[in-house]
């Protein structure tokens, strides 16, 4: 996305916007950079995949909570209140992304992991699924899984990593990831189905299956 | 022979479960199974979905019978389970897995926009 493209769409996250004033004092937004730039930052990175895009989410969250900021009047941690902002500012980006792209790409659909079965659609035998261990608890320990993990999902394609992203690590419902998106619910399935089989598929070969 | 042929979903070498196909009447269970259920191709697409919506009963039975012939496919299952699993805690990891900060020149610029408005 283009640098600035995140400002142009700030609705429901602006809701509270107030004219600011008797707050100054108080609230030093110099000093959000500061104390909260970098978890915000590693917050929006980790959803949006992108520097910039991370970037400019940060800068439009600081933007509306220095203009909303009397409204906040401490009910609930500073940093909670800055991170319920981003999270809005990231689902408007991504609601954005659904208007402004077609979110399919039917193309690299069209023939589905071929190598991984036979003709009649059975598994190739020595291309089936191997023995995951450790179990998911104690992998959760380990910063190299989460380190292939995240290279798996960057060699995503960008569109199913987002799709993804939603569905697995935010557990948006699927009905409202398509109307996010503003794709079939059908489209959604398949794009998720891809994204599943690649990801197992990454992380088998890197992870599970790495010579040790 | 025919059958050994046409069986397409011996368990994997490390299984133990009871239905390894030796011996003839268990792999001609095995083909019936195979022949009765969707191939592994559309099971997986069909286990993927099942991660995203209730299926009908009569589905989730015959992927059960599947199972029961071809535990790659099971597999896949509880791997599907595993990525649901650990994505859930991705982006609380997400620090160890990148140490990503904002860059000074970001810093800098952050600063100077939010002191201009």
């Amino acid at each position: 996305m283009k640098r600035g493209g995140a400002a142009q769409f700030s609705s429901s996250a602006a809701a509270a916007t107030s004219a600011p004033g008797r707050g100054r004092s108080q609230t030093n937004p110099e000093r959000w950079v500061d104390e909260h730039g970098d978890p915000l930052f590693r917050y929006a990175l980790v959803r949006v995949r992108a520097r910039e895009v991370a970037e400019d989410l940060v800068q439009e969250t600081l933007l509306s909570a220095m203009r909303s900021r009397e409204k906040f009047a401490g009910q609930s941690s500073e940093r909670g209140w800055l991170f319920g902002i981003l999270k809005h500012k990231i689902s408007d980006y991504f609601r954005k992304l659904g208007r402004e792209t077609s979110f399919t790409d039917l193309e690299s659909l069209a023939d589905e992991f071929s190598e991984k079965f036979v003709p009649e659609g059975y598994w190739v035998h020595v291309k089936g699924p191997k023995e995951w261990k450790p179990e998911a608890d104690e992998v959760m320990h380990r910063s190299e899984f989460w380190q292939t993990m995240h290279a798996c999902l960057d060699k995503l394609p960008e569109r199913i990593a987002n799709v993804f992203m939603l569905r697995e690590m935010e557990g948006v419902e699927s009905k409202e990831i398509c109307s996010m998106l503003s794709i079939s619910e059908s489209n959604l399935w398949v794009m998720l189905h891809r994204a599943r089989m690649a990801l197992r598929e990454c992380l088998e070969i890197n992870w599970f299956n790495r010579e040790k | 022979m025919a059958i050994e042929a046409k069986t397409p979903n011996p368990r994997p070498p490390d299984d133990t479960s009871v239905l390894q196909p030796h011996g003839w009447p268990r792999k001609l269970l095995v083909w019936i199974i195979s022949e009765a259920t969707p191939k592994c191709r559309e099971v997986v697409r069909i286990l993927s979905e099942q991660m995203d919506r209730k299926l009908p009963l009569v589905t989730r039975c015959r992927l059960r019978l599947h199972f029961v012939a071809c535990s790659w496919c099971e597999r896949y299952m509880k791997q599907l389970h595993y990525l649901r699993e650990t994505a859930r805690r991705f982006p609380e990891h997400a620090d160890a897995a990148d140490g990503a900060a904002l860059s000074p020149e970001a810093r800098l610029r952050l600063k100077q926009t939010l002191n201009n408005s």
